[in-house]
């Protein structure tokens, strides 16, 4: 089972704001940030409770404001895995946050420079908070490519959702297999992230239970639940919920049983292993191999073209394997169509 | 024919704190109200009007914080809803936990009796006593066996 949203607030290891003092001075060594005893223990006991409730699969979450500083910014989840005991059949991932606004508009880090940064985390989540950056993140960050965005997180405990959920903006991000993702933190009542509130990107309060109801609502009719994830968001050791208990508050916002069995089984599992073709060229995960056609026809041999060649054709994975201008010319009809077998054949 | 069908919860409630096996204060009277109001403030009187009639706290034992729910099986859902939603118990917080939903009080009972066992087990563990000491908890396990096993429709 599978829990992907486990907040670690980065106050933990003393890192704020760059409004606090910092931002004059030289920025802290990574070796010098260790997590202390007690909050170590903290956590332990929170993954013990989660084990206990059945979870397998834990990603921490890092959550970053409006953009990512590559000059300040720590990845705090890497110090803590390494502090954590590692268990039996306990897969431990990281996973970053970025909410954004008006100011992210212009761009919030997530760019080709600075992929080296993003590596360190397995997934990576955006939370839109207006309507341009929604169509940001459903169009421009789902498609494959290093830096892609595979969980779409909305805030639902907002008071009013502040941007209409258009349906041609979800049907795309999840064709290109983003995944949208619902918190049942703020159902259960309990408090979010600080980080997320601080950015008013959720709320804490009685308020935040309806509208929670109310937006959760919506965005289950606009993806017809395919495409969805749940995951607990939840700060307190006593608001996370068992699975099963999860799978059933699912289906009271009207998503029928099967579908809320694969949003808390299959389509996380999924999700996790489509992000791991960020390390991947163009969402290829697998190796072609070249086969040569047998010995019959002399000519084929020197007109096949080197492996290297066949596996970048391969790597535009959507488009067909086109021929290569060479051998066009020289073969006739049938060759042509023992290699293109051939080579299709070695592709799949 | 026109079978009255129930759906049988088990559910523990995990206090705040899991090391220290204290006595809960809890019982089954209390469960039963808290319940009730939190079926009233999330489902309202609609949702509590479905359920009220079949919802019985069957069983409750303060050493495991175990509990064993009947609820009609229509609206089973809603019950559950309102347990998941459940935050604290007069005051006391917890977390619930559906450990089982079974259609018959036959593998409920034997459910219950096989998690009675483990906790007990933990609780030996954690205070590392030996094999062949009888402390309080066999008697415990005796008493609440045979409480399940009298378990009625």
């Amino acid at each position: 089972m599978f829990d992907l949203n486990v907040p670690i607030a980065s106050s933990f290891l003393g890192l704020n704001n760059a409004k606090k003092s910092n931002k004059g001075k030289q920025p802290v060594v990574g070796n010098a940030l260790q997590y202390t005893g007690p909050q170590i223990a903290v956590i332990e006991a929170r993954v013990d409770l989660l084990i206990h409730l059945g979870y397998t699969a834990i990603a921490f979450n890092q959550t970053v404001n409006k953009k990512v500083d590559p000059k300040t910014h720590v990845n705090i989840l890497d110090i803590l895995l390494k502090q954590l005991k590692p268990r039996k059949e306990i897969v431990y991932m990281k996973r970053l946050t970025i909410i954004l606004d008006e100011d992210s508009e212009k761009g919030f880090g997530l760019i080709n420079a600075q992929t080296s940064l993003f590596n360190s985390y397995d997934l990576i989540s955006l939370v839109p908070t207006n309507q341009a950056t929604l169509a940001l993140a459903c169009l421009t960050h789902s498609l494959p490519s290093p830096l892609t965005a595979h969980i779409i997180s909305i805030p639902l405990t907002l008071p009013r959702l502040p941007f209409n959920l258009k349906h041609t903006l979800v049907r795309t991000a999840i064709k290109n297999g983003a995944v949208f993702e619902i918190n049942y933190v703020g159902a259960v009542g309990g408090d979010n992230d600080t980080t997320m509130t601080d950015a008013n990107a959720a709320e804490n309060g009685a308020s935040a239970k309806r509208n929670w109801w109310g937006a959760a609502r919506e965005l289950t009719r606009v993806t017809k639940g395919k495409g969805l994830i749940v995951s607990s968001g939840a700060v307190a050791d006593l608001d996370f919920r068992a699975p099963d208990d999860v799978k059933n508050l699912i289906t009271l916002l009207g998503v029928s049983q099967d579908i809320s069995h694969c949003s808390v089984t299959k389509s996380p599992k999924s999700l996790v292993l489509r992000a791991q073709t960020r390390k991947t060229y163009r969402a290829v995960l697998s190796e072609p191999q070249l086969v040569v056609p047998d010995q019959q026809m002399e000519e084929a041999p020197e007109s096949i073209p080197p492996a290297p060649m066949v596996t970048e054709d391969t790597a535009n994975s959507k488009k067909r394997p086109r021929d290569e201008p060479s051998m066009a010319s020289e073969t006739d009809g049938s060759k042509r169509k023992k290699k293109k077998r051939g080579k299709e054949g070695g592709q799949r | 024919m026109v079978r009255f069908k129930n759906r049988w919860l088990l559910v523990e409630f995990i206090p705040l704190d899991q090391s220290k096996p204290t006595q809960s204060r809890l019982d089954s009277k209390q469960i039963w109200a808290a319940l009730r109001d939190s079926i009233q403030e999330n489902f309202g009187d609609v949702g509590w009007g479905c359920v009220s009639h079949s919802l019985t706290v069957k069983y409750f034992s303060p050493t495991t914080n175990l509990c064993i729910i009947r609820v009609a099986r229509e609206h089973h859902r809603i019950a559950r809803g309102g347990l998941t939603l459940l935050k604290s118990i007069d005051g006391i917080r917890l977390l619930p936990h559906v450990i089982d939903l079974t259609g018959t009080i036959k593998h409920a009972q034997l459910t219950a009796i096989e998690h009675n066992r483990r906790v007990v087990a933990r609780f030996r563990a954690r205070a590392g006593t030996s094999v062949s000491y009888h402390d309080s908890y066999d008697q415990y396990l005796e008493t609440s066996n045979q409480e399940i096993q009298s378990l009625k429709d």
